[in-house]
Parts: C-alpha cells; structure tokens; sequence
C-alpha cells in the first residue's frame, strides 16, 4: 500500500503541477496576443505613410523585450518540470520489483511445445469461464485445435452468473429451487440468500411493493425457518421503515450494493461444491498461488543475495522455502521425515516402526545399529526389518 | 499487499513512460514554437533599429508576431492536456491497484469483490501474455469482454504490430519512423536497431543488383555509425564484390532471408527495454512460480493413484508443463484424508491399513460402521476387517 500511495504522492504532484502551467500559459499568452493585438490595431489605422516616433518605437521594443521574456520564460518552465516527472518513474522503480530473473528460469516456457501448452491451458479457462469468442480467437491466432472440453456443468452455470452480474435472480433462484434437496445435504444457505436478496429488492421499491414483499415472505420464507429464523426476523423488521426509507433505518447496512457481489461468490461456491468441481478454473488457481509465491521468492532471493550464496538457486529440484499457500491449496498429502527435514519420496519413502512412529527410510538406515534400532521418539527397541512401508 | 509490489511494476512504469515521452514532445514543440517567435522579435527589433519606420510595416510584423503566439498558445494547450491524459492513466491504474488493499483489509466481508479483482488480474495478465506472443484479436477481445482496456497496454503493442507487420512485408520505413521517434532513449540503450536496418536495406538493394544505390545510400548512412561499428560496415561492403548466389558462409548469411525475423524479435526486444517491460510477461513468470509451489512429488507418481483430480497439476496440461519446475519445499508433514479430505491430526488420527495405506480416523470408523466393520482400501479396494487398523504417529 505504501508502495502505491508513495507514486500517487508523485503523480498527484504532476498533476497539480501541469495544471497549474496549463492555467498560467493560457493566461500569460492572452494577455500577450492581446497586447500586441491592439499595438498592431494602433498601427494599422494610422495611414500608410505615417512613420513611427521615438517613443512609440521605445514603447514598442519595451512590448517586443516582454514578449520575448515571457515566451522563453514560458519554455523554462516546462522544462523544470521535468524532475516532477521523472521523480515519478524513480518512485515506481523504488516501491515495486521489475526484475523477475530472480524468481524464475527464463528457458522454461521458451520452447515453442510449452507455448503451446501454456495456449491450450488458456483455452480450456475461457472455454470454462464461458468465454468461446476469447478462446477461439486465441485457438485461431495461436494456431491450435482446441480439445473437446467440458461444456457441461459450466454452459448452464455460465448462463446463470452472467444474469447474476445483470441482476436478474430469476436463473439462479430456479437453479436453487431445483437443486434444493442437494443444496440442504451440503448445508448450503444458498437458496434462502437468493430469496433474501429478492425480498430485499421489492423492499427497496418503495411502500407501493409492500404487500407484495409480505406475501413473497409468505411463501418462501417458511421453509427456511429452522436454519434462518434471526436473519428473517431481520428481514421482516425492515418493513417497518419503508415510510422513511430504509437506508436511514437501523437496517441500512444491508441495503449495500456488494450485495450482488457476495451472491454472485456464495452462488459460484456453492454450485461447484455441489457439482463436485473446484470453484476456479485450474489456470486461476496457479495464477493465484503464483501471486503468493513470487512475492515469497523475490525476498528469500534479497537474503539470499547479501548472504552471498548464490549456489542454492540453481539446478535445485525444489524450492528454497515452503509457500504457504492456504488451506484452499491443499490436494495431496506431504510427509516430510521429522529426522531429516526431507520430503518423502518414491526412493525415500515413509516408514512406519513398530511402535507407530513414522519416519523416512533414509533416517531409518541411519538410526540402525547392527540389526537393532530404538525409536527417536519412544524408547521401544526394535529390528528396522519390522519398519513397513506404508502409503499416504 | 506484497503481490503488488512484486508484479505491478510493468502495470504502472509502461504509463509513465508513455507520459515521460508525451513530456519530451511537448518540450520539444514549445521550445520551437518560442523560437518561432524569438525570431519574429528580433526581425521587428531590427526594423525598429532601421532609420524609418513605417507604420504599414510595423502592424504586418506585430501581425505575424500575433499569429505565432497563437499558434504557441494552442500548442501548448494541446501538449499540456495529452500530458495530463498521460498522467490520468497512471493515476486510474493506481487506483484499481489500491482498491485490492482496501478489500484485502476489510476481511471476510468483501472476499467476493475480492474474488472479482483477482480474476481482473487474472484477465490482466493474460491480455498482456497475449500480446508479447502476437495474438492481437484475442487480447482485443478479452480486453473489451472484461472491460479492463485502460488497464492494459494494448495501445503500445497495437503501435508495435504496424512495426512488425511492415517488417514481415520487408519495409523498413516504419521501423525506421519508430527509431527516429525514440532516438534519444534508443541511443541511450546502445541499440543498433537503426544500424541493422540500414544493413538490410543495403543488403536489399545488392539483391535487386542496383549496386550503385547500393553505393550511394551506403555512402549517406553508414559514416554515422562507423565509430562503434566500423569492423561491421568494412565486412558488409565487400557484399557488393559478391554475387546473391555466393557459397561464402558469412556473406551467405547476409542475403539470408530470415534476417528479416531477427530485425523483427531485435525490435520486439527493444520496444520492451523501452518501456522498461521484462523480457518474460508477468503471466508466465507468475505462472511458473504457481505450479513450483503446487507441484508434489504425488502429482507425477508412477500409478496414478495419488493425483488429486481438483489439483491443477495433477491436470494433463499443466501436468506437462510443470514437468521440469522445480518442486514444492515441504519440511512439516500435512496429511489429508485421501476418503474425506480433511486434514488428518489429533482430531482426526491417520490409520494404516494392513496393506500400509494411511486413511483419517473418521472416514475409517463411519465406513465400518455402514459396512457391518469392514473398511475397503478405496485405493486397492482390498478389504479388511476394522479391528486389523492400526494407530500411525506422524510428528
């Protein structure tokens, strides 16, 4: 965020700057051509012959050594603010990292097989985001054939968060409506917040939708009774403000526009869960989980740089630090042995002792002694050929 | 907030350098239009120094001074406000940037809009991927779909296009307006883009055997360049002893034809130093980064077993993709439930089956209790009665 405000402080500074030269040139050089406009007027109804005076021609230099001044003054001007400016391209190369070659290998997606990759993974997201003209136009320009992808969940759902982002709940709301029984199973509120919203939207029409709003609330709120009984009686205390607005109530706070927003999320959530498909495309989630590593990277680079251990970057076939991606993230399980730091692997797998412990397999040639071993954890002694291998 | 600072740097230096250049122009244009009127001064002052001075004489001279300072006036209105455009832009892209920290600090209640601005970025950088690999049409649609177009820098990459597009056709002239555009910043990067298009237009006119022109524009252009290049020009000269068909390596490759795509990644190149752009976009550096942190040793096991459909590297593209990344670093265990995918800990104790496979603790006794105690191995589908599972410690 300071980063942000510090090249706002600077471009702020141009702006305020530049107007105030725009303002003091507009003026400066009207007043200039009106002077000389009426010189001139002078001059020119004077008769043809009529030669000029000493004064006048002194009053004339005075007006031509003014002119000059300004002008060039005028030209100065400008120039100096050329450290205003460039004060703003220093600010954004102070407060944001434009070098990216310590974060990554440049060669990786260099060859023409990876674009091509990278071009269909593209694909694929728009296709899923309902997207097509994106994608085709990409397909064509990037010369690929794009792959049967999967249409279905998504071409319905599409059409259902397109209307959202219009406001039209009709789509969604029969979507809820069918998908009821299942949409319970998950614990989902789903259904109820479309109905909310609705409510909420005849409410703000005004008195003159008033009993339609009550007999709406009649009709749909029932069900929802057992799970949502204080969010209606919320609800339904928001009818007695509609003579004086109820943005002015106690109530207001829930008029918000974001609202639509969170519908639009809670709906998108709640459908995938219920389809079995992951809310963002897999393309979204790398991007995601890239924004939160870069930042990762670049600083253990810095320690790293004045530290001066360069070797550990290159050739390395894991990272140098673990990013913590979240819970979302998570879709395998990782052992790492408690012995010896490491990720477990297929020739260094996960062991279990006797006793339940688990350790790697490495750690447990090393803890061997003869053919008796004790555990790092317990104090059972026991024969490493009792250790199995067992699969997380 | 660090997201930003590691990866906005393109989204608002390319603006700035767009105003630095507005900047120049300006100045230039003022300082010419002065000039201009200096000139006309120092005329009138001269009259003014004559022995008569006549009126009719006077009045054209203030005339003409009267017009060049209008003419000064509209430049100067005309240059200040595309200054001002310049600066508006940095100024909307910093507030689009600042918006994702007002949500970020408000917590859960706006993690849709949230949702939202990171998709923005998402489409962001893919418009941006799109046009550093050419593919104007899509980032065009894309840009305009999402409504993100003064988020972007299509504009500068469209101007680019015309560049390359009359390279590929074998013209020069645009490229050449280009360098003559951005001498001052081209010299301070030491290009020899300008150079290098001058050698193929001589190359161009020994081909087409108009060996005097071939000459002459030899004789008006290269001098310019000789200080830093002199070992160069002698080499390209000899050309003209050769002809087109010649089995000389290093004159055969001159008449290459595929010099003409090098000219075309050399000013590529060089229009991202100018705009101080990064020779990899945004989108494939973040990219990368994203799957080296998701990439398990799981997702390339030999039976497939372990790949987790929901995990984008386990998909078929991005499997490939990542395939030479480096991997994740993992130094504390974190287990999940391969049944129930919840994360397997005290609450939730991971147990082996006789076969050795760990499954979580409430998956297992749930799936007894439905199956009369029996749990199957959903991995082996072997099955075991409850009682054979046993306890596993993970520290």
């Amino acid at each position: 965020m300071e980063a942000c405000l510090a090249v706002e402080k600077e471009v702020d500074r141009v702006f305020s700057k530049f107007g105030g030269i725009n303002e003091h040139a507009k003026r400066v050089l009207s007043d200039l051509i009106k002077q000389i406009q009426n010189l001139k007027e002078e001059y020119q109804n004077v008769g043809d012959d009529f030669k000029l005076t000493p004064i006048q021609i002194d009053v004339l230099k005075e007006n031509v050594a003014k002119v000059k001044e300004t002008v060039s003054k005028l030209a100065t001007d400008h120039r100096d603010l050329h450290s205003t400016v460039s004060k703003v391209g220093k600010a954004i190369d102070r407060n944001f990292i434009a070098d990216f070659n310590a974060t990554t290998r440049e060669d990786v997606f260099a060859s023409q097989e990876k674009i091509n990759l990278i071009n269909k993974v593209i694909c694929q997201h728009f296709y899923r985001q309902g997207m097509h003209d994106v994608a085709d136009e990409l397909a064509k320009e990037a010369d690929i054939t794009p792959e049967p992808h999967e249409k279905e969940p998504f071409t319905e759902l599409n059409h259902i968060l397109d209307c959202l982002k219009n406001k039209d709940l009709e789509p969604a709301l029969a979507w809820a409506t069918a998908h009821h029984d299942s949409l319970e199973a998950q614990n989902s509120s789903l259904e109820f917040m479309l109905h909310r919203l609705k409510f909420i939207e005849l409410l703000k029409q005004g008195a003159l939708y008033q009993t339609e709003a009550i007999s709406y609330a009649r009709t749909h709120f029932r069900k929802f009774v057992r799970r949502h009984e204080k969010d209606i009686q919320t609800l339904m205390g928001m009818l007695l403000y509609i003579p004086n607005g109820i943005s002015a109530s106690p109530y207001g706070s829930i008029l918000g526009t974001e609202m639509w927003m969170e519908i639009y999320e809670l709906f998108m959530r709640d459908a995938c869960q219920m389809l079995g498909v992951c809310v963002n495309s897999p393309l979204t989630t790398c991007i995601n989980a890239g924004c939160i590593a870069v930042p990762a990277l670049h600083n253990i680079k810095q320690v790293m740089m004045q530290r001066q251990v360069t070797g550990i970057w290159s050739g390395k076939d894991e990272l140098p630090i673990e990013i913590d991606l979240g819970n979302e993230n998570k879709y395998h399980s990782m052992f790492a042995c408690p012995i010896l730091r490491q990720q477990s692997t297929q020739v260094n797998p996960p062991m279990r002792l006797v006793c339940g412990h688990v350790i790697s397999r490495d750690a447990l040639n090393k803890l061997c002694n003869g053919n008796k071993m004790k555990c790092p954890y317990c104090p059972i002694e026991q024969a490493p050929t009792d250790a199995r291998l067992i699969y997380f | 907030m660090a997201d930003i600072k590691s990866l906005e740097h393109p989204t608002l230096k390319v603006p700035y350098e767009i105003l630095n250049k507005k900047f120049r122009t300006a100045q230039k244009t003022l300082d010419r239009e002065v000039s201009h009127i200096q000139q006309a001064a120092i005329e009138l002052e001269k009259t003014l120094d004559g022995r008569e001075v006549r009126a009719r004489d006077i009045s054209t001279l203030l005339g003409g001074m009267v017009e060049k300072l209008q003419v000064l006036k509209r430049k100067a209105e005309e240059s200040i406000s595309e200054e001002l455009a310049a600066s508006n832009v940095c100024k909307r892209r910093l507030e689009h940037l600042k918006e994702h920290n007002t949500l970020s600090t408000n917590g859960q209640v706006s993690q849709g809009a949230l949702n939202q601005w990171r998709r923005t970025r998402l489409d962001r950088m893919v418009v941006e991927y799109f046009l550093r690999n050419g593919y104007y049409n899509a980032a065009i649609t894309l840009a305009d779909r999402s409504g993100i177009k003064d988020l972007t820098n299509i504009d500068i990459f469209l101007t680019s296009r015309e560049v390359e597009k009359s390279l590929a056709n074998r013209e020069t002239t645009k490229c050449l307006m280009w360098c003559h555009d951005n001498k001052s910043k081209l010299r301070k990067l030491k290009s020899n883009m300008e150079f290098n298009i001058r050698i193929q237009e001589f190359v161009e006119l020994i081909r087409s055997d108009r060996r005097i022109d071939a000459i002459k524009h030899a004789r008006k252009h290269f001098p310019s360049f000789e200080e830093e290049h002199l070992a160069t020009i002698q080499q390209v000269m000899a050309l003209l002893a050769y002809p087109v068909t010649t089995v000389i390596g290093r004159y055969k490759a001159l008449f290459d034809e595929t010099r003409w795509d090098t000219l075309i990644e050399q000013f590529r190149q060089e229009n991202y130093k100018l705009f101080q752009l990064a020779s990899q976009s945004v989108f494939t550096v973040t990219l990368q980064a994203g799957l080296s942190a998701l990439k398990t040793p799981q997702c390339y096991s030999d039976n497939h077993e372990n790949r987790n459909p929901l995990c984008p590297v386990c998909r078929p593209h991005l499997n490939e993709l990542a395939e030479s990344l480096p991997f994740a670093h993992c130094s504390q265990s974190r287990l999940y439930c391969f049944i129930s995918g919840l994360p397997m800990n005290e609450n939730n104790q991971p147990m082996m089956l006789p076969n050795g496979y760990i499954y979580g603790e409430q998956a297992l006794t749930q799936m007894a209790r439905e199956n009369n105690g029996q749990v199957i191995c959903p991995k082996t589908k072997q099955v075991f009665p409850f009682k054979k599972v046993e306890k596993v410690f993970v520290m």
